[in-house]
């Protein structure tokens, strides 16, 4: 079954595994559009066509992914939903509750489809679901009504209707049928900033009424300009508008207004009303304190931005760069200074430099803290987790998850979703016994598992506890003795017997579940974890329960490095291991027996040149500098060609089949200098020291 | 060297689109952006050989990009390919009015877009 | 299949394509998929199921205290990885980079990642075993076996011991 094999493992392919994250963050809108659109429902019953529109371009999203991946279910079961919501903004179908019910229903399935992709077996189930699910949306979704296509009454220029697409259509139909201002609102901006005008220009349409379409066109200077026409519907009639909005250069003229035209046009007559919409087809007139109550809230929600992480990821690039021309700034203010005739000068950038260092501190922590997101969309993923186990598993077991709005570094979040699920999985399957054992226990028939995340310092700890049968210790080391993990005769603490749990190949049981997370073992989590700069803890009480405590970095481990250069090479150091650094004169270079030594305030310190350790090329005309690195007592003098300044890293180990290189010890990634090798500061002094000896 | 626009707000259709479109060999430069508002800005301080465009998006329509670009003077001989969903004919219909050079559905056959693309580079390499 | 210089520079894409609709087809014929790439003019070949990804040449930082044919190390998303230098590898001499030269990132058995660079990748082959030789003939020793693709031969590499550069 060669064919079947790399089917699978094309899943790793980068589109693929861009569609799944991608299919994935669609999902997470959807439901939250969904929930939106219920709390709607609930509310005035009156539906913002726009997040229908929202919902609709998701399921056409996910059709598209899914055909694209010739996941021919899944694109079906999208193909359905996007056929019901284009019904619903196109008003043919009434969104009532049956309807929303379905919704809710297939974006489940597409998740729970998009869960099993790897698993044939699985896949072939859910698929019966999807048929079953694509008939009930069928029978939902009614006949479309033939759309009007008579749009000739407008006074508008037919290449502005020809852009319309089909909802864009629908939605002129049906601000016409509510007897709206019909305007068109024209504007010219230079081409290279429209922006911000633009959205000026809409939303004070917007305060108004709705923008049906956005349509450039050349401007008077073709190169230069832009001219965009927005196709508009207003309750106020276009003098009345033009007043309004207030924009320079903006004209608004009338396409079609209710009480000067007669006759509504025939679009709007034969407009097509949801079947079995229920009878509300009254305007109520516009109360305008609502409305202005609304366009108040509106703008509130429009203060925040959704910010793409690797944009954040660039700026933190950036200030990085910054640090490095700070270096840059802070070494010429010291030259100057150490030159009797410019020391004033040296004297005053000096100045400069320290406000310089203050500004991007503050700009660093800003840009970190951008990055930070709450736990709260993790939390809410485990609560459906929980709740689904429970129906399927018919286990009374209840979640409570506490600190929600504990904030972290976004892409630890990230790295956290698999780990907490597991455990939390894992607590539900294995920890908590069955309702008879409980009771017999005399414990409460419901168990619990609680999430509870805090900040401690700089640090946020996320404990995982369980009320359940708790860890067997000494069958935790027997075990891990038969697997080889550890010697028979090994002294082993409690605490460190615990600990074997996250041992490699390590699993309590061998019976692999489903909900266990198909052996993905407590060994994942723990590598899962380090790879963010965490720690994980395990402690566990026999018959009382279990706590698995994550202590995680706010922000991730960033390490302060130093860039040396050494001919046209760099190479990061981390700054704790450096205690000061020198610039010498090559005759300041004193050699004994071999080894060259400088007179350091009195004391010899022992010399190495980087290009001889790494075989690169000496520059015989860089004035050396002398980075001075402490291991313990040992010192070690690192010559240098270059500083070039400090750096926030992050260290990452090298992957490729030469491991463990002898000083390396890993490399970071710098902006646009790609991959710099981290020294590995413990390895390059031992091997001086050593050398030493045996000299 | 000839230069391609692809526009399209879905970061994987993007790669999609950009990795077929890399078939058209080494003498084609494929740049990226995901709104039709970014097209709009890039166009005047690039020139582009091709655009392909998806039509929904949420600034502006693909549609409406086609009409801006064949309305204008500067671009007007751009050619222009939609790339949409099967959805709707008259959207199809209405690209094709407006001017877009092609139509094409999605899950769209990769080879016949880079056939398709070729031609229409050849024939503006032709032109100029 | 599609001439080199046409589709066959797409990436990944045309990997996932060609592995995607491969589940729809009869297993009646045991077909093994490989991935084609250029070196020194020759074609050779890897089993496609190894590719996490293809890239361009992007530049190296050099790596001390390694072997010749480790050219040193990439930085790709977030991951840092080795590049192996496939032409010193299979001890033929290095070429300067072209627009077609790229980085195939492998998977590695262990876990960890390596990048392999080529001339250039040209396009993925589906053969029947049949297709696929034992072994080369004499003493080859990265070669694993010859692939007949029309009249030529594609040789297909032994990634095991391409990878194991310690010794070279």
């Amino acid at each position: 079954m060669a064919a079947r094999r790399s089917r699978s493992r094309s899943r790793r392919s980068k589109a693929y595994r861009e569609f799944v994250s991608e299919a994935e963050e669609i999902l997470e809108r959807m439901r939250s559009d969904l929930s939106d659109l219920a709390d709607q429902r609930a509310g005035d019953g009156d539906v913002d066509p726009e997040l229908v529109n929202s919902l609709f371009r998701s399921a056409h999203s996910l059709k598209g992914l899914a055909g694209m991946f010739g996941l021919d279910g899944l694109s079906e079961l999208a193909h359905h939903l996007e056929d019901v919501l284009d019904g619903m903004r196109l008003g043919r179908v009434a969104l009532d509750s049956p309807v929303a019910v379905l919704m809710d229903e297939a974006v489940a399935l597409f998740a729970a489809e998009m869960s099993h992709l790897d698993d044939p077996k699985q896949s072939v189930e859910t698929s019966e679901a999807v048929t079953e699910l694509v008939g009930r949306i069928d029978v939902a979704v009614r006949e479309p009504a033939p759309p009007a296509n008579d749009l000739d009454g407008l006074d508008l220029d037919p290449a502005m209707l020809r852009a319309l697409t089909e909802y864009e259509e629908h939605r002129l139909r049906e601000n016409l049928s509510r007897g709206r201002h019909i305007v068109l609102v024209e504007a010219t901006f230079e081409i290279l900033a429209f922006d911000e005008g633009l959205a000026e220009l809409s939303e004070a349409v917007r305060e108004t009424g709705e923008v049906l379409s956005t349509l450039p066109s050349p401007g008077a200077a073709p190169d230069s300009q832009i001219r965009f026409g927005l196709l508009s519907a207003s309750d106020l009639d276009a003098d009345s508008l033009r007043k309004r909005i207030d924009f320079q250069d903006a004209s608004v003229r009338s396409v079609w207004a209710p009480d000067a035209n007669a006759a509504v046009p025939a679009a709007a007559a034969t407009s097509a009303k949801p079947h079995g919409a229920d009878g509300a087809a009254e305007e109520p007139a516009p109360d305008l304190h609502a409305e202005a109550a609304e366009i108040e809230s509106l703008k509130s929600i429009s203060d925040t931005v959704r910010v793409d992480i690797r944009k954040l990821d660039e700026l933190m690039n950036l200030v990085g760069e910054l640090v490095i021309q700070r270096g840059a700034v802070g070494s010429i203010a010291r030259r100057l200074r150490s030159d009797p005739s410019t020391a004033r000068a040296g004297l005053e950038l000096d100045k400069v430099h320290k406000l310089l260092d203050r500004k991007i501190q503050d700009l660093q922590s800003g840009v970190l803290e951008v990055r930070m997101v709450p736990l709260r969309q993790v939390f809410e993923k485990l609560s459906r987790v929980v709740r689904r186990l429970r129906r399927d598993l018919d286990k009374d077991v209840r979640l409570e998850l506490k600190g929600a709005d504990t904030e972290l570094d976004k892409l630890i979040v990230e790295e956290l979703v698999d780990p907490l699920m597991h455990l939390v999985r894992n607590s539900f399957d294995h920890a908590i016994e069955s309702g008879e054992e409980r009771r017999a226990a005399g414990k409460p028939q419901e168990g619990t598992i609680g999430v509870q995340a805090f900040q401690r310092g700089n640090h946020v700890l996320i404990e995982v506890s369980d009320d359940g049968r708790g860890i067997d210790v000494e069958a935790v080391h027997t075990r891990a003795v038969e697997r080889g993990i550890v010697a028979v005769d090994d002294v082993l603490t409690q605490h460190e017997k615990l600990d074997l749990v996250f041992s490699p190949g390590f699993s309590t049981r061998d019976e692999i579940t489903e909900t266990s997370g198909r052996g993905v073992g407590m060994d994942v989590v723990k590598n899962n974890l380090t790879a963010v700069g965490g720690v994980v803890d395990v402690d566990s009480r026999e018959g009382r329960g279990t706590t698995v405590t994550l202590t995680l970095p706010i922000t991730l481990a960033i390490i302060q490095a130093l860039v040396v250069g050494v001919g046209d090479q760099r190479y990061a150091v981390p700054l704790t291991a450096v205690l000061e650094t020198l610039l010498v004169e090559p005759g300041d270079i004193q050699r004994s027996e071999g080894r060259e030594i400088l007179n350091v305030r009195g004391e010899a310190l022992l010399l190495r040149r980087l290009a001889r350790e790494f075989g690169l090329p000496e520059d015989p005309q860089a004035k050396p500098h002398v980075v001075v690195l402490g291991l313990g007592d040992l010192r070690l003098g690192l010559l240098v060609d270059r500083l070039e300044g400090q750096q926030d890293t992050v260290i990452k180990p090298v992957q490729g089949p030469v491991q463990n290189v002898r000083g390396i010890a890993g490399a970071t990634e710098l902006g646009d200098l790609g991959a710099v090798l981290v020294l590995d500061v413990a390895a390059v002094v031992e091997d001086a020291y050593r050398r030493r000896e045996a000299a | 060297m000839q230069r391609v626009l692809i526009v399209e707000d879905s970061a994987t259709m993007r790669a999609l689109l950009a990795s077929t479109l890399e078939g058209l060999g080494d003498g084609v430069e494929i740049h990226e952006v995901e709104s039709g508002f970014e097209a709009l800005r890039r166009m005047p301080r690039e020139a582009f050989d091709l655009i392909v465009t998806d039509i929904n998006m949420p600034d502006i329509n693909g549609l409406e990009l086609v009409s801006f670009a064949k309305t204008s003077d500067v671009y007007r001989e751009i050619p222009l390919i939609i790339i949409s969903t099967e959805g709707s004919e008259r959207d199809r219909e209405k690209g094709l009015e407006l001017g877009a050079d092609a139509y094409l559905v999605k899950p769209f056959d990769p080879d016949r877009l880079v056939e398709i693309a070729r031609e229409l580079l050849k024939k503006r390499g032709e032109e100029d | 299949m599609s001439a080199p210089d046409e589709i066959g520079t797409g990436d990944w894409e045309s990997l996932a394509r060609a592995a995607v609709s491969s589940g729809d087809r009869e297993d009646s014929v045991l077909l093994r998929e490989l991935l084609a790439f250029e070196l020194g003019g020759d074609p050779y070949a890897l089993p496609v199921e190894r590719v996490r990804e293809i890239v361009r040449l992007r530049p190296v930082t050099p790596m001390p205290r390694v072997p010749e044919v480790v050219l040193g190390v990439i930085a790709l998303r977030g991951e840092v990885l080795q590049v192996v230098d496939l032409r010193r590898r299979l001890g033929m001499p290095s070429a300067d980079p072209t627009r077609r030269s790229r980085i195939v990132v492998l998977h590695a058995e262990d876990g960890g990642t390596t990048g392999l660079l080529v001339d250039a990748v040209t396009e993925v082959l589906r053969l029947p075993e049949s297709e696929i030789s034992e072994s080369a003939p004499g003493e080859a020793e990265t070669v694993e076996a010859l692939c007949s693709r029309g009249d030529e031969f594609v040789s297909l590499i032994d990634l095991e011991r391409v990878l194991e550069v310690d010794d070279v």
